[in-house]
């Protein structure tokens, strides 16, 4: 009931979004046909290319022909390849998926690790080597991680692939880079609410019980500092989304942000339209995972989720 | 008899054994490694428009005529040609017997559905007005097509060996629909096996092929690798044979590779900042004195890193190369340059103009568009480089004149033949003449060399049209790109055009 409430309450906003990806795409300069046509084109040539594209049409009927897009295939196709976006979409999201999901997880794992690290023996060697490499994880651009670690890893070591996705292997550097952004962030989240948690009374009792150290930390004190980490976990998964379009650039990935590139640079108004709409619909529904995962650990939560 | 025998053994062995040699060279061998830097949404040469979709054109599909490596057009489908007397039908005689990759025959019929889709408004083409003087297309018997032109046009063979004009298989395109463009059924030696959009493709033998250059590898990997310095990795690391597209910073690091080596083939591609001829612009003073501020050799050698040949002429080499006049090249004379702005009414510091540059789109246009402004400064002039993103630039550039607010725009060409490039810039009121020029001699010149099928004459009227456009000055005449491709040593046989399409015909791998 709560997931169907929020779904339609996410209707309003998809709407809003799709109006304002239709008319900021349309304001994009350049003309897709002019583009399209090439610079040594007349401009009777460009009117023609204009009509079969249908850019001609009024802005209402153009609208109108993008939301029927959004469930008919057929009225919504690339202007270059003149195949159906969703086709394009679908053959580039899983690779996107792969680098965001795959990043994510190694981010949030490596992460955590590192936090409980850093909160068990707050000062020591650990906690400050920690430190110095989550600041590093956080302040390096991804695009500079990314082709210090194809200079060495790929060039110098020759242990994995420079660039490309056509095996598994190709997808660990990317995965590694972009893991280390979220990686840094839950590091030092999880190590200061674990730190803070670690002097509430609810503890004690749990060593009282004489249960050791580590259990108190994992099964205890971890469940409550993960709340604000799932938070934290969806807007970086929104992030890496957005992200991807630098990593699959650098490592030459097929997926969603290298199309969303390409489709800008030749003004493929439909291909941006779509892809831009999708990552919309992405957004609305990780927030809402996020939500559902917060309320599942603090029950608080859900009781706030009860009408009056 | 014993030594019959031995001489039966021996010619028996030999003969085995030429089999066996002769089969080995017959059968491909080796896969060819390419990594390119863009990325082609589709082959279909209706709307294909990067030279590696013109690569992969060329290898997968036929056509009337093809381009040899000095872009002179050669007979390929065609056996024959020739003008009816009043220049209004141009016959094209093709070779019998041929078969697409699919089995579909390649006939006369074929050939001029192929145009004709072309042709058609509803296919939308990005090549329709290219094409357009081609008129109707008709197939005469099994091996004849009749163009009926819409004008007379005595530059047919150069439309017809471009990779647009390939000949598709419209049958196995209406059942394929947009597919098509990702594996076009063609009747070319190769065959396009594999297409990951975004991330490379394969292409194979075609066991129809009949041609004169049949495959010599088992397949040609291609990868899209945008970035350069990933695609410079694939090349260091030994993963790609051939990369496109070498920045000028990595031409070193690719050439202390013993494995590997960069080629710096000529282009055809010219980039000249072209004027809008009106106000300061419209007196052919300020244009020479604009051309003379510029130290050619500087930009090429200082900012291009030596990828870029200094202009002598308006097109850029391999432009039909018959036809193309060069000239000696305008001095770096800033003096010379300040005294003509002197003349033409302009103290230091009075004139200002603006020019249009994009970001990316040519090797290092920012940065030279930078050395301009210096370049124009120390001659006296205020001037503002526009520094723009693509799509600001292709609609800037793209203005009539009457519109445009700047002075100049960069702009780098390089089109099918001298008539469809001279035309369509200097003829008076044309819609692609963006500069605003007109010269009621090169517009007589323009139209009589279009009409005229007499290569003299051509060779005569295209000199007097470059001479008088060198003189006049419409464009601050820059440089012609040069390529630079890294090629592993193994590969031997490669090739590429002027107009910067990579060339598989005869590669061997080593």
């Amino acid at each position: 009931m709560v997931v169907l409430r929020r779904i339609g309450g996410a209707l309003p906003t998809l709407f809003a979004v799709s109006l304002l990806v239709f008319l900021f795409v349309d304001l994009i300069p350049g003309d897709p046909a002019q583009i399209l046509a090439g610079p040594t084109a007349s401009n009777e040539e460009i009117e023609s290319i204009r009509k079969f594209l249908g850019l001609n049409e009024p802005l209402l009927t153009r609208y109108g022909h993008f939301v029927r897009g959004i469930w008919d295939p057929a009225a919504a196709t690339s202007f270059r390849t003149h195949r159906p976006v969703v086709v394009e979409l679908a053959e580039r999201l899983p690779n996107t998926l792969i680098v965001s999901i795959g990043g994510l997880a190694i981010g949030v794992l490596v992460g955590t690790l590192a936090g409980i690290v850093s909160a068990m023996r707050p000062g020591g060697a650990a906690d400050a080597a920690i430190t110095v490499l989550t600041l590093a994880g956080i302040s390096m651009p991804i695009y500079w991680l990314g082709l210090l670690c194809i200079w060495l890893f790929a060039v110098n070591l020759g242990w994995l692939p420079a660039a490309g996705a056509s095996t598994p292997l190709h997808f660990v550097l990317p995965i590694l880079v972009i893991a280390t952004r979220p990686a840094a962030m839950f590091s030092r989240l999880v190590a200061a609410s674990l730190t803070e948690a670690m002097g509430k009374d609810y503890l004690d009792t749990a060593r009282a019980k004489g249960l050791s150290e580590t259990r108190v930390v994992l099964a205890h004190a971890l469940r409550n500092s993960l709340i604000a980490a799932v938070s934290v976990a969806g807007v970086q998964f929104g992030g890496m989304l957005g992200g991807s379009v630098v990593t699959e650039t650098v490592f030459g990935i097929p997926g969603v942000g290298r199309l969303l590139v390409d489709a800008v640079s030749r003004a493929d108004y439909p291909v941006i339209q779509y892809a831009i709409l999708m990552f919309a619909v992405f957004f609305v529904l990780i927030n809402l995972v996020t939500d559902l995962l917060t309320q599942w650990l603090d029950p608080r939560t859900r009781d706030q989720e009860r009408p009056a | 008899m014993r030594s019959l025998r031995h001489s039966c053994t021996v010619a028996a062995l030999v003969a085995g054994l030429s089999l066996a040699t002769a089969q080995a060279f017959a059968q491909p061998a080796g896969v060819l490694r390419v990594a390119v830097g863009a990325d082609p949404a589709t082959f279909d040469p209706a709307f294909n428009d990067l030279p590696v979709g013109n690569a992969v054109d060329l290898a997968v599909l036929e056509g009337l005529y093809r381009l040899d490596l000095q872009n002179n057009a050669q007979k390929n489908l065609a056996t024959d040609s020739s003008f009816s007397p009043d220049g209004k039908v141009f016959t094209v005689k093709i070779k019998t017997g041929r078969t697409f990759s699919n089995g579909d025959p390649l006939n006369a019929e074929a050939v001029a559905a192929s145009f004709n889709r072309m042709l058609d408004e509803k296919t939308g083409s990005i090549y329709r007005g290219l094409y357009a003087s081609l008129g109707t297309i008709k197939a005469v018997g099994e091996d004849t097509v009749e163009f009926h032109l819409a004008e007379p046009n005595g530059h047919i063979l150069m439309l017809l060996a471009n990779t647009a004009a390939s000949i598709v298989n419209v049958k196995a395109l209406k059942e394929m629909g947009a597919e098509y463009g990702r594996k076009p059924v063609g009747s070319g030696p190769y065959m396009v096996e594999r297409f990951v959009g975004g991330e490379g493709f394969r292409l194979v033998p075609n066991p129809k092929y009949a041609g004169d250059y049949p495959a010599t590898l088992k397949a040609i990997d291609f990868s899209v690798v945008p970035e350069d310095g990933s695609r410079m990795a694939l090349m260091e690391t030994g993963a790609a044979d051939i990369v496109e597209r070498v920045p000028p910073e990595s031409i070193e690091a690719i050439n202390a590779l013993k494995s590997a080596k960069v080629v710096t083939p000529p282009s055809m591609f010219s980039i000249n900042m072209e004027m809008v001829l009106r106000g300061p612009l419209a007196d052919p003073r300020v244009r020479k004195a604009l051309n003379l501020a510029i130290d050619r050799d500087g930009i090429a050698k200082g900012v291009l890193g030596g990828l870029g040949t200094p202009s002598v002429g308006m097109v850029g080499p391999g432009t039909q190369d018959e036809l193309r006049k060069t000239f000696p090249l305008i001095q770096f004379d800033p003096e010379g340059a300040k005294k003509l702005l002197a003349e033409a009414g302009y103290k230091p510091g009075q004139l200002a103009l603006s020019f249009t540059c994009p970001t990316g789109r040519y090797i290092k246009d920012v940065q030279v568009c930078q050395a301009l402004a210096g370049s124009f400064e120390n001659v006296g002039i205020k001037a503002t480089p526009l520094v723009v993103d693509r799509g600001t630039w292709t609609k800037v550039v793209g203005m009539e004149p009457a519109q445009r607010t700047d002075n100049m725009g960069m702009v780098g060409r390089a089109t099918a033949g001298m008539d469809y490039t001279l035309y369509r810039l200097f003829f008076t009121g044309v819609g692609a003449n963006r500069t605003g020029y007109s010269n009621p001699r090169v517009d007589g010149l323009l139209k009589e060399g279009r009409a005229t099928t007499d290569p003299a004459r051509q060779k005569e009227i295209y000199g007097e049209i470059q001479e008088i456009v060198w003189k006049d000055q419409p464009f601050l005449f820059l440089w012609y790109q040069t390529q630079a491709i890294g090629v592993a040593n193994r590969v031997q046989g490669f090739a590429v055009q002027p107009n910067e399409t990579l060339v598989f015909d005869r590669v061997t791998l080593k």
